[in-house]
């Protein structure tokens, strides 16, 4: 008898169908994965399990009998606890106090709480599944595996009988991720169900007992792993589609490389190291893609490459010059452009016009001012270009950023930035959340800033769009380049599993 | 617990809703005065009319309501430019003491000097003791991440501590030590007479203080619309790391705006010596609350300079008829019940202008948002 | 022995300090939920006028009547509070200047001096008030009677107040709750802790004490009423949770430190010994100051300092 069972669930939202009639089984005693890549639609299906959508479609078992989760907490009552990618514990509360605040059996049924007593509770679960925190440290001195225990932790004292981890080994060290396995081992031995969500091949290889593949909303696939291969993985995770257009025009190099990384090192937002060792080299005129899984470390180097987060170590220089690194308005004035991955909230100021938003970088420039003040009228002049060449939407240039369209916004930050006339520009999920047409049109502005001697990096996980528009793929994979290819040449397969961490 | 009123963020907000909820909300405010008025027996339309009668009725309120307006002008300028960059400088009380103090001990040092420089001499004292004094938290602030709330709510009565130490317990530069009956009550020196600011006669005199803070509005307005100085305060303001991504100095803006902030209320602070007490009066200064009147003021006019200057006038004929009509007859404490009701409602209604009400029926659960951020076309 | 200035002062720091520390605690108990209210001075005002009416006016024994009108202040200051708590839980608005606009209302000419003369309460004394009750015996005992045992009940009921609120800080599960709600709203929520209802219910108890604390002034302290009786105790209030960094025990501690610091000078002087007594005033303002500095700048913040989702309105990521 399986433990949990989603039989033709079907979950779709304004514009997409996430899930679509996907099927899934977890038997009790099982490691599962769940493998996919981001959008293959692995978050809704958790979600739905875990109460927090219901599905429009389709029905949910657990031992064989159908349930339904009105809210979250139907879920957490049912035995099913999730141990989420950003953790939900208090930073300033001890790790017992955070187990105690996550028993939700308590809820209502107990006045007093004593983190002390529970403490050695939590040691003693600490050691059987080798998941020791010290239950007085508070939780903003642990380190990020130690944070994760904490949850895991949080799932065990509540009797979780079924487990799910979301990329649990994204903020791991290899070792760290040896001993979570060895963990969830001992749990699945004891009988509960592990749902593991991964998109790494080698650990899904290593610690589950089966694995189901999603891709593009559906189920195309569960096998068990030791009748697998990392190679076959892939594959069903990437699918045989017929291929995109590819480009074309081969890059007219000319001059020097417009960007050149080397040995380049950063460290990440919890103090590990996010990129390590790139060594990387974009010529003008040349599309080089970075393919690679979200949280692999590709938005570092963005940052990097940008000035917004200063290397640890190694060199970068754009054009034959040295950057200094840490330092966004060095690396703006040495041409470097920068179309962000997050539009709305890093790459515009929201509630400002779109005429500023066009002169957000260069506002220091002689055309738009005289002495200290703006000229207004030039900026204005500006945007009603920019709105007029690429075709933006809008009412005009006076309207709050925030209400266009995230295909428009998207066509003025990247006219704001081709205006800046880059040497390299620097190009993340550029068309995420796009419509067709808009992406089409973000692609052709790509290809144009090129064939004008531009040095594009682009930097995403849609491999499609890497495909129709890289002249090289690079693959990135633990903040490491695993893989060149010559996109003209790449199969799908290759990439997806390169970025997968296969070989 | 589901509630049934849901709250969305419009996508569109009309022309006319920054216009409307404000001055709807106002009309509301002003009938819930009159349902107070009523429920304790005051007569409501003659209140009314006494009220608007002393504030702006004769040349006489009128030059009161001038003298009651002229230091929240300056308050609420120091508020609105910070706040303007999420900057919650809440020690405009203490900055225009600062101000006062360093005003007052100008035209002290510079005795009979002409009026016009000692004038000006007093300007720049103010605004800059006003400015040194609001650097304490923008400093913690820049380079330490100190919370400028708690930094500049603390230095309010350190400041006013300061004020009656010169006063009232020492006998310092400010203190009048000339008579024997001075050393025994203690009082400020008065100030020369060339730092008497003069008034503009049109009609009825106007404060050179509140002419002043017209031009400072008026500086600011432009500073803040048009100059490459106001853009990146603007930027920093609606989204820290937009402005981060556009290689803007966030601590240098920090410094900046906090010193001019400071400056302005400090010369409020001058003001108040030379255009009204004439002397450093720290019990007078330090009831009138000035500095957090002009908090409520900025908000009130959306930290528009301009508009800054337009409510400190209303709110300080409101002030002044108040003090003017206190009496048997007429309800005390009317000035800030009325004050604290138009302030509640139009905080309140400002919800109305960036979200939407609801009404949820309860059979109907609405989808939820997808997880990938879809457009708002 | 009992006429020594330390004396003297540690047993006045005893009684000035305890409107503060019910003011104190009120707003410890709204900030750890996440609410920062500044409008402490106008909810306390608020309270002594009301809780001064009430003893004017009911019938009966002095006890009953000073219970009822402790009642009655802490309800009035309840209310004040409801309006805060409407403006910016449900309705999101500013909360520094909601806090703001409930000073201008409620406190010193504004509706308590409105209710102080509507009501004709000016010039009379209070009917009933506060005394220091225990035996003699133990009230002029050696050094600890006048600093523990002159004092009357409210000073003891505070005691109590602040042992209550480190149990339910500490050791309850609502006050583990609340902990959440005030460090990381999205978490509690995630939990399925109604962050709304913990704010709400913990702005009107701030409201509540601080409307006690206003009745400490108006029934025992200075038992009459004038428009603005507290002077400023409101403000001093917000400033030593700070002080206490947002722990009850400490705010005991600091308020009577507060008190001390403020009487210390004037006692000084009366015996000839002339120190500027805003030098010592001033003390425990930069010490706060100091200390969240060195907080802030060590990364030691989280440790010791404000509950991180402090002042900032908590909207829930539609579903």
């Amino acid at each position: 008898m399986p433990a949990v069972s989603l039989r033709g669930i079907t979950k779709r939202f304004p514009g997409v169908v996430a899930n679509d009639g996907v099927d899934f089984e977890a038997a009790e005693g099982e490691v599962h994965a769940l493998l996919g890549e981001n959008g293959a639609g692995k978050s809704t299906l958790s979600s739905i399990l875990t109460g927090l959508y219901r599905p429009d479609e389709g029905e949910i078992r657990l031992y064989d009998r159908p349930v339904e989760f009105h809210a979250p907490r139907d879920a957490l009552d049912a035995g099913i606890c999730m141990v989420h990618q950003h953790f939900r514990l208090v930073p300033t509360f001890t790790v017992a106090e955070n187990v105690l605040l996550g028993d939700h059996r308590a809820e209502g049924r107990r006045f007093l709480v004593n983190p002390r007593r529970i403490e050695s509770r939590v040691a003693e679960l600490g050691r059987r599944y080798d998941v020791a925190v010290d239950p007085r440290a508070r939780v903003w001195q642990l380190s990020i595996g130690e944070q994760q225990r904490v949850e895991i932790l949080k799932a065990l004292y509540r009797e979780a009988r079924i487990l799910i981890l979301d990329e649990p080994t994204a903020v791991l060290t290899p070792q760290e991720a040896d001993s979570l396995f060895a963990t969830l081992r001992t749990i699945a031995a004891e009988g509960r169900t592990v749902v593991f969500i991964s998109h790494k091949l080698h650990e899904v290889q290593a610690v589950a007992d089966r694995v189901t593949v999603l891709r593009g909303g559906r189920t195309v696939g569960t096998l068990s792993t030791a009748e697998t291969s990392p190679r076959s993985l892939a594959a069903l995770m990437v699918g045989h589609e017929v291929e995109a257009a590819r480009r074309s025009e081969r890059a007219n190099e000319v001059g020097l490389p417009a960007l050149e990384l080397d040995d380049v090192w950063a460290k990440g937002d919890r103090g590990g190291d996010a990129v390590r060792g790139v060594t990387l080299q974009v010529g003008s005129g040349e599309i080089v893609a970075i393919a690679g899984v979200a949280g692999n470390g590709q938005r570092e180097l963005a940052e990097t490459v940008t000035g917004m987060r200063p290397p640890a170590r190694g060199t970068l220089r754009v054009a034959g010059r040295a950057l200094r690194g840490g330092d966004p308005r060095a690396a703006i004035r040495a041409g470097v452009g920068h179309v962000p991955e997050d539009r709305l909230h890093t790459g515009v100021a929201p509630s400002l016009s779109v005429a500023s938003n066009v002169v957000l970088k260069a506002y220091r420039d002689t055309h738009v001012r005289r002495g200290p003040l703006l000229r207004l009228g030039a900026i204005r002049e500006r945007a009603e270009g920019l709105i007029h060449r690429y075709d933006v939407k809008t009412a005009g240039p006076n309207v709050p950023a925030r209400q266009l369209s995230g295909g428009n916004l998207q066509k003025v930050v990247l006219g704001r930035e081709f205006l800046g006339e880059p040497l390299v520009l620097v190009a993340a999920s550029p068309t995420r959340g796009l419509d067709v047409a808009a992406t089409d049109a973000v692609h052709r502005y790509l290809r144009e800033g090129a064939a004008e001697g531009m040095g594009i990096l682009l930097i995403g996980e849609d491999l499609d769009e890497i495909l129709a528009l890289a002249d090289r793929i690079v693959v990135i994979y633990e903040g490491r380049l695993v893989g060149e290819l010559d996109a003209s040449t790449a199969t799908r397969e290759e990439v997806g599993l390169l970025m997968a961490g296969g070989t | 617990m589901s509630f049934p009123l849901r709250i969305e963020r419009r996508l569109r907000q009309p022309w006319w809703l920054s216009a409307a909820v404000p001055a709807g909300s106002l009309v509301v405010a002003f009938c819930v005065i009159a349902l107070v008025l009523l429920a304790t027996h005051h007569p409501v339309g003659h209140t009314f009319t006494r009220l608007l009668d002393s504030a702006f009725g004769s040349r006489r309120s009128l030059e009161s309501t001038f003298v009651s307006g002229t230091p929240l002008a300056f308050t609420g300028l120091c508020a609105a430019v910070a706040f303007r960059m999420n900057l919650f400088n809440i020690g405009g009380e203490g900055q225009l003491y600062a101000g006062a103090v360093t005003g007052a001990g100008a035209a002290l040092v510079l005795g009979g000097v002409p009026g016009p420089v000692s004038i000006a001499a007093m300007i720049l004292a103010g605004a800059a003791g006003g400015a040194l004094f609001a650097l304490i938290p923008g400093l913690l602030r820049a380079f330490f991440s100190t919370n400028e709330i708690i930094v500049s709510l603390m230095l309010n009565y350190v400041a006013a501590l300061v004020l009656d130490y010169l006063i009232f317990d020492s006998l310092s530069y400010w203190r009048d030590t000339s008579t024997p009956d001075a050393r025994v009550f203690p009082q400020g020196k008065m100030l020369p007479a060339a730092a008497t600011w003069p008034g503009l006669h049109v009609g009825l005199v106007v404060p050179l203080g509140f002419l002043v803070a017209i031009a400072i509005a008026t500086i600011v307005h432009v500073l803040y619309a048009r100059t490459r100085f106001g853009f990146e305060v603007r930027v920093i303001g609606d989204s820290p790391r937009a402005a981060a991504y556009a290689g803007m100095r966030t601590r240098r803006k920090i410094l900046a705006v906090m010193a001019l902030s400071g400056a302005i209320a400090g010369v409020g602070g001058a003001s108040q010596d030379g255009d009204f007490r004439h002397v450093l009066d720290p019990k007078g200064l330090t009831q009138a609350g000035y500095g957090y009147t002009g908090i409520v003021i900025a908000a009130l006019a959306r930290y528009n300079p301009v508009a800054v200057c337009a409510i400190a006038f209303l709110l300080g004929g409101l002030q002044n008829a108040g003090y003017t009509l206190q009496g048997a007859d007429f309800p005390s404490g009317l000035v800030g019940v009325m004050q604290g009701l138009i302030l509640f409602c139009v905080l309140g209604a400002e919800l109305l202008v960036r979200y939407r009400v609801r009404v949820d029926r309860p059979s109907h659960r609405p989808g939820p948002a997808a997880p990938v951020e879809a457009d708002a076309s | 022995m009992n006429s020594s200035i330390l004396v003297v002062v540690l047993a006045s720091a005893v009684t000035y300090g305890t409107p503060l520390v019910y003011a104190a605690l009120g707003e410890l108990l709204a900030e750890r939920s996440g609410v920062l209210n500044l409008g402490v001075e106008g909810m306390m005002l608020v309270g002594a006028v009301m809780g001064f009416w009430a003893v004017q006016h009911v019938p009966g024994s002095g006890p009953l009547a000073l219970v009822v009108a402790v009642g009655v202040a802490a309800l009035a200051g309840t209310v004040m509070a409801l309006i805060h708590a409407f403006l910016v839980i449900t309705l999101r608005a500013s909360q520094i200047v909601s806090g703001l606009a409930l000073t201008i209302f409620a406190g010193a000419g504004g509706l308590s001096a409105y209710l102080g003369n509507d009501l004709s309460l000016a010039g009379a004394p209070a009917s009933h008030q506060f005394n220091a009750f225990l035996p003699s015996g133990l009230r002029t005992a050696p050094v600890v009677g006048p600093i523990l045992f002159d004092q009357t009940a409210l000073v003891y009921v505070s005691w109590v107040a602040v042992a209550l609120a480190m149990f339910y800080l500490g050791r309850t599960r609502l006050g583990l709750n609340v902990r959440a709600v005030g460090e990381s709203p999205a978490a509690a929520d995630v939990m399925g802790i109604n962050v709304t209802a913990y704010r709400y219910a913990h702005t009107l108890a701030g409201g509540a004490l601080a409307g006690v604390g206003g009745a400490a002034f108006s029934l025992a302290i200075t038992p009459q009423w004038v428009d603005g009786l507290t002077q400023g105790a409101g403000w001093i209030a917000i400033a030593l949770v700070i002080f206490a960094f947002w722990r009850p025990g400490l705010v005991l501690l600091g308020a009577y430190f507060f008190g001390a610091f403020s009487g210390l000078p004037f006692t000084l002087q009366a015996r000839g010994v002339t120190i500027a007594p805003e030098l010592f005033q001033a003390l425990p303002y930069v010490m706060t100051v100091l200390a969240l500095v060195l907080v802030s700048s060590a990364g030691a913040r989280r440790r010791l300092g404000a509950p991180s989702g402090l002042g900032v309105a908590y909207v829930r990521e539609e579903r």
